[in-house]
C-alpha cells in the first residue's frame, strides 16, 4: 500500500514520485530538500557527513504533538519553516499526526483513496486489512509468544479478528497487545498479505496512548526500555563506571523488584569510545567516490556497546570503495513499535527521515547493519507515518550484506581471499526480522564456500528476547523458553562462537549459551580487509 | 389439545412477536405459529435499519411521523437491539438539489431531527464517503437488529405466559359455521424445541381469533380460510459486506431508485436494495445483476466498496398491500403504510384479521393496533404497555466492564457478547468455565452457544441468529463444527451432524452470491477443509453406506509388511474404531471425534 506524502507534492513537481529511485532522480531529489529543508552540512557538495560534535546530537526538529490539531497543518517539517504550504492533511497515523488522503494521484481524485489512511483523529483504520484474513491461522501457528504463552490469543486476534470487532467510538484494545514481542513472524507466515505487525503496532500504539496508566511502573518502564537509546547515550559519559553500576548486583535486585527488569539478565558493556567518536577521530570517510555512496545507519547498538561492528562496515565498504556518509541518526524506533510508543518512534523518525532523505539525495543508499534498524525503515516507517520523503527512505534501504551481495562480487572477493586467519566455526541464528527481508539465509550462502569457516544455521526459531520483550521480569521466563530450541541447536553446533545480524538476538544467544557473538561484518573485515 | 386459547397468531417475524407479546401482557392467552424460525420470513431478511422517517419525509408524511415515534420507543425498549449509529441522506454534485430540500422540510415537518453539513463536514464523520459528495442531512437513523428484537419478543410473551410453536406451519385454516375457529399446524418435530430426527406432529388449535400477520404470505393463508388478501410480494437484494466502511447509514438523497442505502450492521456492513414485484414468495429469481447493481451504485457514495470483501447477498420480499382499486404498476409507489383487514367486515368471515404493509421500525405500533383491535373483538379490556416496559435483555445494563476479570474473555469479545445479550450478561457468561471462544471472527464464546442451544434445540440457524456465530468472514467453515460439537453434550451424533449440515448448507446458500475474490478464496479453503479434514465431501455416516473400517486400520492383509507397529496390533475393532472414524460412534463415546488426530498421523 503506498502512501502518499502530502498532498501539496505535486506541485513541486519532483518529491511526488516514488519507487523510481534512480541516481538522476535522487540527485534531483535531494537537492531540492536540501534547499526545502535548509538543514546545513552539505549544500550539495558531495561531503563525507561528519558530525560536527562527537555525537550525534543536532537539535531536534520534532515539535512536540499538536497531533490533536488537525487542519492546522502543523506538520514538523513544515515547522521548520521549510516546506511548502501543504494542503489540510486528510488523515493521520499511528495516534500521532495527521497525514494525507493518501492517493496515488496528486490530483483530487475522487476514486483514489488508500483505505487505511482515513480517519482525521489520528488513527489508522485497519479494518479492511481484515477482508483479506481467511482465518487459516498460520499466523497462530508461527507466533513463538502464542507457543509458550496460554493467555497470549495470538497474533489472529490481535489483528484482523479485533480490528474487525471494532466500532467507532466502541472499542477499546485488548491489554494482550503487550505480550506481542513484535517479531512480526506472522507477516512471514500469511499467505494472504493480512498487514499483521502494522495491525499490532497501530493497536498496541493506541492502548498505550488510550489506555495504558501513564504513571504505572510498566509504562515507565516500557518507556526506559523503549527509549534505549536515551539511555545509552547518557551512559556512554560515562562508559566504564556505567557498565558496572548496571550490573552491579544491589542496583539489578532493585531494578527487578521495582521496574521490572529482571536481574538474570546482563546488561550490555557500554564502548569507551562510541563508534561516533570513532568516526569522528579518523576524520570520517577515507574514500571520496560520487558513484558509490553510502549512507550508513549505525543504530543505537553499533553507537553505544558494539562500535567494531560499525568499524566493520565502514572498512568493508571502504574496501569495496564505498564513499562512507554518517549522518546524524537517532533511534529506528524498533523498541519503541515494541512498546507501543508511537509519539516517541515518530520524533526520531523525524530526524532519521529527513536525514536519510538528504543522503540518498547525494546518490547513497541508506545501509543498517542491525536487521531491525532495516526492517523499521523499510516497513514500518511508510505503513505507520507520513513523513515527507519516507517512502523514499523506505526503498533506497538494505541491511549491509545483502548490499553487498547484490551490488558486489562478494563471492568472487571471498573466494580470492585467503579466509581468516584460523580455522573457525559459527553456530548462526537468523533473526526475524532479517527473515521478514528474505535474510535468513544470506550469511550462510556468504560464507559456506569460504576455506576454514564453517557456518552452521541454527535454525529458524525465535531468539526469544525480540528486543525489549526479554527484558521485562514477567516475560523473562517465556522468552527464555522460545529460546530453548535456539541454545540447544547452539549447543549441538561445532562452532563454540555464534553469528548473527541482530544486537538483542546476540544478547540472548550469549545469555542462554556463554558464547562470544560477532555480526557477519566483522567475519567479513576479518576473511576480506585484514 | 381441545382446550381453547384465547389468540393464535399465525407468522412469527416482527409483527407476529410484537403481536404475541402485547397480547400476552395485557392478559390473553396466546400462541404464535411460526413455519420456520423466528423471523424466518421477511424480517430475517432486511437490511437492520431503524427508521429515523426520513426515507419517506417526502412521500409518505405519515409513515415518516410514525418511524420517528417508534424510532424512539425502540431506543428505549430494546436498547440491546439498536445501534444509534445516526444517519445521513448525502448528496452527490448530480442529484436534485431541489428534492434536498424537499427532504430538509419534509424531515422538519415530520418532527424529524435534521441538520444540514457540508461534504468536509460529512467526510470528517465518515472518511469513506466520495469526495464529490456536496453536503448531507443528518438524521437519527440506526441500526436494528431483527433477530434479537424477535427473539427477545417472544421471550417476554413467554414469560407472560404465551406459547411460542416455531417450525411449525399452518397447513389449514379452521373455518366453522361460516367463521375462523382455529388453525392446524404441522411440527416439524413435535411441539416445543426443535430437534432434528424426532418425528413430526398435527396439531389443531382453536382459537377464539386468529390474528394473520404472515406478511408477504398472507395470501396463502388467507386462501385456507377462503378469502381473498391481495399482497404484492416486492423482493430486494442486501448485500453484506465483510468489514463496516461506515459506522453511519448512508442514504442517497434523490427520490427513488435502486442501491441507495448502507447500514452498517454490527461486524459488517449491509447494502441495499431493489424493489421487483414477484408473484410468490418464496420462489423467484435471484439475480446476479441485482447484486453488482448494489456495489456499482453505492460505489458512487462510499468508493471503498468496490474493492472491498462481499460475504454473501441475500433476497427479501416486502408485503406490500395496497387496497384494490388503486391500480399502481410500480412496486416503489405502494405504500409503506400497514392496514388491518377484519374479515369479518371484508368478507363475513368473522373469528379473523390480517395485518399487511408496514415495516419493521413500527413493528410495535402495529402490534399495539391489531392488539387492541382483538381485545375489541374479544371483548378484554387491558392497557398496551409495550411502549414502555423494556424487552428482556433491554433492562439497564453497560457494556463498559472488565471482561477479563468478570468473565475471563477477552475485552472486544466481551463487549460484543455483552451488546448481544444486553442485560443476560451476566446470567449467559457467568456460568461456563472454561468458556472458549467458538466462532472467532464475531468473537461468540461457548456460553452464548450453549445458551442459544438451551433456547432454540438442535437448530443452530436459531442458534446463529441469536448470537452471530459463523456470520463472520470465514461464514461458518471454522466454526460449524465446533457450534455442533456443542449440540454433542445433549444431543445424539446423528442429530448434531444434521444440524451442523443445515448450518453450513444455509451459509453457503447466501456465499454463492459472493463468488469473486476474497469470498471465493474463502470459500474453496472451506471446502477443502471440510472435505479433507472432515469428510464432508462424501462421508460414509452420512451416505449409509458400508465401510470396511478395519482395512484401514490393519492394511489389507492384517499383520502384513506396510502397516507395521500399532495397526497389525490391534486387531480388536474396538481401539481401531476409536483410532480412525472421527467421530462415528459419538453416540457411544462423545470424545470420539479426537480420533480424527490419531487418524492423522
Amino acid at each position: 500500500m503506498t502512501r502518499h506524502t502530502e498532498n501539496g507534492d505535486g506541485a513541486d513537481g519532483t518529491d511526488g514520485s516514488h519507487g523510481d529511485g534512480g541516481p538522476n532522480d535522487g540527485d534531483r531529489r535531494g537537492a531540492n530538500d536540501a534547499q526545502r529543508c535548509g538543514c546545513g552540512g552539505t549544500d550539495g557538495t558531495p561531503q563525507p557527513n561528519v558530525p560536527e560534535i562527537g555525537r550525534d546530537e543536532r537539535p531536534a526538529i520534532f515539535v512536540p504533538d499538536g497531533g490533536d490539531e488537525e487542519g492546522a497543518g502543523a506538520g514538523p517539517s513544515e515547522t521548520d519553516g521549510s516546506a511548502a504550504a501543504d494542503a489540510p492533511r486528510t488523515a493521520t497515523d499511528g495516534g500521532v499526526e495527521s497525514a494525507t488522503g493518501g492517493s496515488d494521484s496528486t490530483e483530487l481524485d475522487p476514486d483514489a483513496y488508500d483505505p487505511i489512511d482515513v480517519f482525521p483523529e489520528g488513527d489508522l483504520d485497519l479494518r479492511d486489512g481484515a477482508d483479506s484474513c481467511y482465518k487459516c491461522t498460520s499466523c497462530d501457528t508461527s507466533c513463538p509468544v502464542a507457543e509458550v504463552d496460554d493467555e497470549f490469543p495470538g497474533p489472529k486476534f490481535q489483528g484482523p479478528e479485533q480490528w474487525r470487532l471494532k466500532r467507532k467510538d466502541d472499542h477499546d484494545i485488548d491489554e494482550s497487545i503487550t505480550s506481542c514481542s513484535n517479531c512480526m513472524r506472522c507477516d512471514d507466515a500469511c499467505p494472504s498479505s493480512v498487514p499483521l505487525s502494522q495491525m499490532h503496532n497501530e493497536a498496541r500504539g493506541q492502548f498505550v496512548e488510550e489506555q495504558m496508566e501513564k504513571l504505572s511502573l510498566e509504562y515507565v518502564r516500557n518507556r526506559i526500555l523503549a527509549n534505549y537509546r536515551t539511555s545509552a547515550r547518557l551512559a556512554s559519559v560515562v562508559p566504564r563506571l556505567s557498565s558496572f553500576a548496571m550490573n552491579f548486583g544491589p542496583a539489578r535486585w532493585a531494578m527487578d523488584k521495582v521496574l521490572g527488569i529482571p536481574k538474570e539478565r546482563e546488561f550490555p558493556e557500554f564502548a569507551t569510545t562510541t563508534f561516533r567518536e570513532w568516526w569522528r577521530d579518523r576524520g570520517g570517510a577515507q574514500i571520496e567516490n560520487p558513484d558509490k555512496r553510502v549512507a550508513y545507519f549505525h543504530g543505537c547498538y553499533s553507537n553505544y556497546n558494539t562500535p567494531e561492528v560499525g568499524k566493520a562496515m565502514v572498512r568493508v565498504y571502504e574496501h569495496f570503495g564505498y564513499e562512507v556518509m554518517v549522518p546524524p541518526q537517532k533511534c529506528s524506533g524498533t523498541p519503541m513499535f515494541a512498546n507501543g510508543m508511537l509519539k516517541d518512534a515518530r520524533r526520531h523518525a523525524e530526524t532519521n527521515v529527513e536525514n536519510l532523505v538528504e543522503a540518498i539525495g547525494d546518490g547513497a543508499d541508506v545501509i543498517a547493519s542491525c536487521t531491525s534498524c532495516s526492517m523499521s525503515l523499510r516497513q514500518e516507517y511508510p505503513e505507520l507515518f507520513d513523513i515527507h520523503g519516507i517512502e523514499d527512505v523506505s526503498d533506497h534501504t538494505f541491511e549491509a550484506l545483502e548490499y553487498l551481495r547484490i551490488h558486489e562480487d562478494l563471492d568472487g572477493a571471498l573466494a580470492e581471499s585467503d579466509g581468516p586467519g584460523d580455522e573457525q566455526s559459527f553456530a548462526y541464528h537468523a533473526p526475524c526480522h532479517a527473515r521478514n527481508q528474505g535474510l535468513a539465509r544470506q550469511a550462510v550462502e556468504t560464507f559456506r564456500d569460504v576455506d576454514g569457516v564453517e557456518m552452521e544455521d541454527v535454525g529458524d526459531s525465535c531468539s526469544g528476547i525480540s528486543g525489549t520483550y526479554g527484558w521485562k521480569s514477567e516475560k523473562y521466563e517465556k522468552s527464555m523458553q522460545i529460546g530453548e530450541e535456539m541454545f540447544d541447536h547452539m549447543e549441538d553446533a561445532e562452532g563454540e562462537v555464534g553469528m548473527t545480524e541482530c544486537p538483542t538476538c546476540a544478547m540472548q544467544m550469549e545469555h542462554g549459551t556463554g558464547y562470544e557473538i560477532e555480526h557477519p561484518l566483522q567475519l567479513l573485515e576479518e576473511t576480506l580487509v585484514a | 389439545m381441545d382446550d381453547q386459547v384465547d389468540v393464535v397468531v399465525v407468522g412469527g417475524g416482527s409483527t407476529g412477536c410484537g403481536v404475541i407479546r402485547d397480547l400476552a401482557r395485557r392478559g390473553l392467552d396466546a400462541v404464535l405459529v411460526e413455519k420456520g424460525n423466528l423471523t424466518h420470513g421477511t424480517t430475517g431478511r432486511m437490511h437492520g435499519l431503524l427508521h429515523s422517517g426520513g426515507r419517506y419525509a417526502v412521500s409518505d408524511q405519515k409513515s415518516a411521523r410514525e418511524c420517528i415515534e417508534e424510532n424512539r420507543v425502540l431506543r428505549d425498549i430494546a436498547a440491546h437491539c439498536v445501534e444509534e449509529t445516526g444517519g445521513m441522506f448525502v448528496k452527490r454534485p448530480e442529484d436534485s438539489e431541489e428534492y434536498f430540500r424537499e427532504k430538509l422540510e419534509g424531515c422538519r415537518a415530520c418532527d424529524i431531527p435534521a441538520e444540514v453539513i457540508d461534504g468536509e463536514e460529512a467526510r470528517r464523520r465518515e472518511p469513506y464517503l466520495a469526495r464529490d459528495v456536496e453536503k448531507a442531512i443528518v438524521v437519527p437513523d440506526g441500526a436494528v437488529d431483527p433477530f434479537r428484537l424477535c427473539v427477545a419478543n417472544a421471550a417476554d410473551a413467554r414469560e407472560h405466559g404465551a406459547r411460542v410453536e416455531t417450525h411449525a406451519e399452518v397447513t389449514d385454516v379452521l373455518v366453522e359455521d361460516d367463521a375462523v375457529v382455529g388453525v392446524e399446524i404441522e411440527h416439524d418435530s413435535g411441539p416445543g424445541k426443535r430437534v432434528h430426527r424426532e418425528p413430526g406432529t398435527t396439531e389443531e388449535i382453536r382459537a377464539r381469533y386468529v390474528v394473520n400477520a404472515t406478511g408477504a404470505w398472507a395470501g396463502r393463508i388467507g386462501e385456507m380460510a377462503g378469502v381473498d388478501v391481495e399482497v404484492r410480494p416486492s423482493k430486494g437484494v442486501m448485500t453484506v459486506m465483510n468489514t463496516r466502511q461506515v459506522d453511519t447509514v448512508i442514504n442517497r438523497c434523490r427520490p427513488k431508485g435502486d442501491a441507495d442505502i448502507v447500514v452498517p450492521h454490527e461486524t459488517a456492513c449491509i447494502l441495499g436494495t431493489t424493489d421487483e414485484e414477484v408473484d410468490d414468495p418464496e420462489d423467484y429469481p435471484e439475480e446476479e445483476w441485482e447484486v453488482d447493481l448494489m456495489i456499482e451504485t453505492l460505489s458512487e457514495l462510499v468508493p471503498a466498496l468496490k474493492d472491498a470483501r462481499t460475504l454473501r447477498s441475500f433476497w427479501g420480499v416486502r408485503p406490500l398491500y395496497e387496497p384494490p382499486g388503486t391500480g399502481t404498476d410500480d412496486p416503489t409507489d405502494i405504500t409503506r403504510d400497514y392496514f388491518l383487514l377484519d374479515h369479518a367486515e371484508r368478507d363475513d368471515l368473522p373469528g379473523m384479521t390480517s395485518i399487511v404493509g408496514g415495516k419493521l421500525t413500527t413493528y410495535r405500533m402495529m402490534a399495539e393496533s391489531i392488539s387492541d383491535h382483538v381485545c375489541g373483538k374479544l371483548g378484554h379490556d387491558a392497557d398496551c404497555d409495550t411502549a414502555d416496559v423494556p424487552l428482556p435483555g433491554s433492562e439497564d445494563f453497560s457494556v463498559l466492564r472488565d471482561y477479563m476479570e468478570e468473565f475471563g474473555i477477552r475485552s472486544p469479545i466481551g463487549r460484543r457478547s455483552a451488546q448481544r445479550l444486553g442485560s443476560r450478561t451476566d446470567d449467559v457468561l457467568g456460568g461456563t468455565d472454561p468458556n472458549p471462544v467458538v466462532c472467532e471472527c464475531e468473537g461468540v464464546t461457548r456460553a452464548e452457544v450453549r445458551d442459544g442451544i438451551e433456547q432454540a434445540g438442535s437448530d443452530l440457524n436459531a442458534v446463529r441468529l441469536r448470537t452471530r456465530a459463523s456470520m463472520g468472514n470465514c461464514q461458518g467453515g471454522f466454526c460449524t463444527h465446533r457450534i455442533a460439537s456443542e449440540l454433542a453434550q445433549e444431543y445424539p451424533e446423528p442429530v448434531a451432524r444434521d444440524a451442523e449440515d443445515e448450518l453450513y448448507q444455509e451459509r453457503w446458500k447466501g456465499q454463492r452470491h459472493a463468488l469473486w475474490g476474497r469470498q471465493l478464496s474463502q470459500a474453496m479453503l472451506n471446502h477443502l477443509l471440510h472435505a479433507t479434514t472432515m469428510n464432508r465431501d462424501g462421508d460414509p455416516a452420512t451416505t449409509d453406506a458400508d465401510v470396511d473400517f478395519g482395512a484401514f486400520d490393519a492394511g489389507v492383509e492384517p499383520g502384513g509388511g506396510g502397516s507395521a507397529g500399532d495397526g497389525s496390533e490391534s486387531d480388536d475393532s474396538a481401539a481401531g474404531v476409536t483410532a480412525t472414524d472421527g467421530g462415528i460412534d459419538a453416540a457411544e463415546s462423545p470424545d470420539a471425534t479426537d480420533g480424527g488426530t490419531h487418524g492423522d498421523r
